[in-house]
């Protein structure tokens, strides 16, 4: 087996999970190093970036920029969050210790939830008019046999794809060779042996329309012939698989484009076998979005306490309700991306965030752990169905987000008998 | 010491039937009454109904697929939704609640435990947080096998049964389950072939193995292990007409070991009339009568919107043409699993609709022993799990289902004998086919009666002429001795615990495992086995482990 180390040194953590995108690759090899922690085996250069960076940072909370103590600091935040009319609650990366803190603390301040990958919403929204047929990540691993990639090379934002996923060979028949690539719409990572259809973003949508009259028996006149061709190779793979980055597609029409995919593999399916797999999970959006549904039965977006769960995947979306002014406070937790900032807004501003880098311009900062580092923890997946166990790799100085938000809520009662 | 005083107790595994009797309660338990005990709390039930707190053996109240309906229906939560309260938490959804609502409103009615029968291995984490999250309620859950990609090579190898009990063992263990189910036995993994159906003699593709061979294996290894659970089977041909003799086949296939038929009207369909869609409850009930070893759970529906949350895939995607309102999902899971979720809504205007409500209810009332039937709706299938008073009284109430099936569809109500069935339940047998037989079949010991000994999880009820009325909203729910409702509010949310096996196995099987799934899963090996203490995490409050056959 190659599963001996590279390094000479034995790694101390083995099988560990990284946090840093929605693949949530859980075959690393971490060792301890004179700056934060050094993968010895596996991961990627944002992995080893971020692991590098963990354990050193020395910040403390900071109120509107000058070092506060942490339980004044939390006294601050309730004093804002008590007396706001209709705060927003963002997560810019919570795990599901966190989010089911978040969404506690979201009951008692009647507050909106939402998260700033909007890649999560556009998927959802198609969801909730239409369905879709998909698969996960075994199952693209070792089944397909023709892989579409739609508007997205993958790899920059989920690096280790093609290696762990899609070109990590297949096992219903040893003797196959690796699935077909073919990109659709998007710049073709240079060392793999794929084909590529150009199309520029505006014309992706009406490729898609022509894809789908095609496995309905429909021919326009003028037809791409690249098109006809690649309807064909779907329809003779015996397990193929489109995957798309719903972050990756032009805004104005990326719920379109998703919703034309969606419906073409449903019709390809009447024959058959083809599964959509929409790529997300980084930043703990899916878990975000999970545990929202599974708590209140609705998704982001959801305004929540004394009337019930309320949601409008328009209105209550974070960048309208700060366009708007229609929020006059917000909580933002990123505990994954150091350099994740809240959105700019004059609203006054509590930031839970990785520890590590320069805190953002906000009224309360407080420093917090990352889940998978400095805690034990829990994600989603990119198919939505895996949840990863993180664990806690380096000893931990920073206080943990459900512990934060807790004592919030604490200091809002106390205040509020 | 609580002292519950004067209550008619229904409680049929000690054999009371309507028999005026104190109970005492001390540390959660039931205990005989010790003149030395400080009564601290004194409760006069003279003229009240008791029974052990009610037991759901099946209803999805957790895991992926739950959460897959919540995306899909925002329209089944927007109107039904209930703020937060100082004591409560808000939430939403009538066919798919939302997980702290779902435990409300079990309590509610009465129940005390409830068990996810569908939880994928690989889903196994899901399933236990959105359990987790489910306030009061004990939960347990049944693990899906099957289809995976492991086991089915296993059988096409020929391994020994040694080896597959094992793996079953392992996967018990490993997933913190109660039980073991099979969904369409290998019918899941052939359609992910592009096989659109597949019968019980059938060979699947690529492995070779017939549903038959699937299901007598795990049955046998269930048994083998002393699994209290039996097997627990959602047959193959679910929903088709005529899968009557699928059913049949299955329960041939069990050669006589424990097998639990679930959602069993689902697979009680003939094909004789003029639509080729008929009754076949007489033939089914009569195999259950005469086959000891089988027991068996409605999946009763009711009129009305739902949403169809399923592991069968390929069931789901023929059932996708029907979906109302027109969207559904089918999914492919990590060479071990599939699901499909697809809104249904039945109409009793409907023929075939008519006769599946009318098909469960001749089942419930043809098969003769309520310790081997089981009252559900398979939650949210049937129909969402808040209809149960409603069902009830359909048992207990021959006037008011006779008014109920003048309602439905003409032609349906003709083509079945509902009509001429006076039987009718009484308290007795409505507590044991909701606590006392639930218990006994899965295994809890001191749970479903109100025996010395036992977990004081008791309702009382308020006798009254409707059923329906007296069902829906006890005077008393009390969870391990605390009071949890009263007159059908929430008074306390203490947690409820996660109930599992932990059967003993050969360790050698991980050797296999570790290579399988470091060589072919997309998670490691390490990071698949979920222990006691990351339970917790998820959201348990701890976990109890029951004693297999073979270790007692």
């Amino acid at each position: 087996m190659s599963d001996a180390p590279v390094d000479a040194t034995p790694p101390v953590h083995l099988d560990i999970a990284c946090p840093f995108c929605g693949l949530l690759c859980d075959d690393l090899s971490l060792s301890p190093a004179a700056t934060g922690l050094s993968i010895t085996r596996n991961g990627c250069a944002r992995a080893r970036q971020r692991f590098a960076l963990s354990p050193h940072a020395a910040t403390t909370s900071l109120i509107d920029g000058q070092p506060a103590p942490i339980d004044t600091a939390i006294e601050k935040a309730a004093a804002l969050l008590r007396h706001a009319r209709q705060p927003l609650f963002l997560s810019g990366g919570a795990d599901l210790a966190s989010m089911r803190a978040l969404l506690y603390l979201a009951e008692q301040c009647n507050a909106i939830v939402d998260h700033s990958n909007e890649g999560v919403m556009r998927n959802l929204r198609v969801v909730q008019d239409h369905g879709w047929i998909t698969t996960t990540l075994t199952e693209v691993r070792n089944r397909a046999d023709f892989i579409l990639c739609v508007g997205t090379e993958i790899s920059g934002q989920y690096p280790r794809f093609f290696e762990r996923v899609a070109q990590a060979g297949g096992h219903f028949d040893d003797t196959r060779p690796a699935p077909k690539l073919l990109f659709l719409g998007a710049a073709t990572a240079a060392d793999l042996n794929a084909r590529q259809i150009q199309v520029p973003p505006e014309n992706l949508l009406e490729s898609i329309a022509i894809l789908r009259g095609l496995a309905a028996g429909k021919q326009p006149r003028q037809t791409p012939a690249e098109l006809v061709e690649l309807n064909t190779l779907i329809r003779q793979a015996r397990y193929a698989v489109v995957a798309w980055s719903a972050a990756a597609l032009p805004p104005d029409s990326a719920e379109l484009i998703i919703q034309g995919l969606c419906d073409w593999i449903k019709t390809l399916n009447h024959q058959t076998r083809v599964a959509g797999l929409p790529l997300g999970g980084s930043n703990g959006d899916l878990t975000a979005l999970q545990t929202t549904l599974w708590q209140t039965g609705l998704p982001l977006r959801t305004r929540l306490g004394r009337r019930g769960p309320e949601h409008d995947s328009e209105r209550y979306a974070a960048r309208r309700l700060l366009d708007e002014g229609r929020a006059d406070a917000m909580l933002f937790v990123s505990e994954f991306d150091a350099s994740a900032q809240p959105p700019l807004t004059t609203i006054p501003t509590i930031v839970l965030g990785a520890t590590g880098l320069t805190a953002p311009p906000c009224k309360v900062f407080i420093p917090v752990g990352t889940p998978g580092i400095h805690r034990t923890g829990h994600l989603f997946r990119t198919d939505s169905v895996v949840a990863v166990p993180l664990q806690a790799v380096t000893p931990n100085r920073w206080s943990s987000t459900p512990d934060v938000l807790q004592r919030m809520g604490q200091q809002l009662t106390v205040a509020h008998p | 010491m609580i002292h519950l005083q004067g209550g008619t107790l229904h409680d049929p595994a000690n054999g009371l039937n309507g028999v005026v009797r104190d109970l005492y309660v001390q540390d959660g338990r039931l205990v005989p009454f010790d003149p030395s005990a400080r009564i601290e709390q004194h409760i006069d039930l003279n003229g009240h109904v008791v029974m052990a707190g009610a037991i759901d053996l099946h209803s999805h109240i957790g895991g992926g697929k739950v959460n897959i309906a919540r995306a899909l229906l925002p329209e089944d939560h927007r109107h039904n939704a209930s703020g937060a309260t100082a004591e409560l938490r808000g939430g939403s959804g009538h066919a798919t609640p939302s997980t702290f609502r779902t435990g409300y409103r079990y309590v509610e009615m009465g129940y005390t435990a409830c068990f996810e029968p569908a939880m994928l291995p690989t889903n196994a984490r899901q399933a236990h947080m959105e359990m987790g999250d489910t306030p009061i309620i004990d939960k347990g859950a049944y693990a899906l096998l099957g289809n995976g990609d492991f086991l089915l090579r296993l059988l096409r190898d020929g391994a020994e049964q040694a080896r597959i009990n094992d793996y079953v063992a392992w996967t018990l263990h490993t997933t913190q389950a109660l039980g073991i189910k099979v969904v369409n036995p290998g019918g899941i993994a052939a359609f992910k072939f592009n096989a659109r159906s597949l019968n019980v003699d059938e060979t699947a593709p690529h492995y070779g193995v017939t549903p038959r061979q699937v299901l007598r294996t795990l049955a046998r290894a269930v048994h083998d292990l002393g699994v209290p659970h039996p097997l627990h089977v959602h047959a193959s041909n679910l929903g088709v007409a005529g899968n009557v003799e699928s059913t049949l086949a299955t329960i041939d296939a069990g050669e006589g070991l424990p097998i639990h038929l679930t959602h069993i009207q689902f697979h009680s369909y003939g094909t004789e009339g003029d639509r080729k869609f008929s009754s076949a409850a007489a033939r089914i009930a009569e195999a259950i009568n005469t086959h000891p070893n089988v027991t068996c759970d409605v999946g009763q529906i009711m009129f009305g919107q739902t949403v169809t949350t399923s592991g069968d895939s390929m069931a789901q995607h023929r059932n996708s043409a029907h979906a109302s309102p027109r969207k559904w999902v089918v999914m492919d899971i990590e060479c071990d699993a599939g699901c499909g979720v697809v809104p249904f809504r039945y109409r009793d205007s409907n023929y075939v609709n008519a006769l599946q409500w009318a098909i469960g209810l001749e089942i419930f009332l043809l098969v003769r022993d309520p310790w081997r039937t089981f009252l559900t709706t398979d939650h949210p299938n049937g129909a969402p799990f808040t209809s149960y008073p409603h069902l009830i009284r359909l048992l207990m109430d021959k006037a008011f289902r006779n008014e109920q099936l003048s309602r439905i569809h003409p032609d349906a109500a003709a083509h079945s004998n509902l009509a001429s069935i006076t039987r009718e339940y009484t308290l007795d047998e409505i507590a044991i086919m909701t606590r006392a037989a639930p218990a006994r079949i899965l295994g809890l010991r001191d749970r479903g009666h109100l025996g010395t000994g036992a977990a004081a999880d008791i309702t009382v009820y308020r006798p009254q002429p409707d059923a329906e009325a007296m069902f829906a909203c006890p005077a008393h729910v009390f969870k391990d001795g605390q009071l949890v409702a009263r007159d059908g509010h929430i008074v306390s949310t203490p947690l409820g615990i996660t109930h599992a096996v932990k059967p003993d196995f050969d360790r050698g099987i991980e050797r296999l495992l570790r290579q399988y799934y470091d060589t072919h899963h997309a998670l490691r090996f390490s990071n698949v086995a979920i222990t006691r203490d990351e339970m917790i995490e998820l959201g348990s409050r701890d976990v109890l482990v029951h004693p297999c056959g073979r270790q007692t």
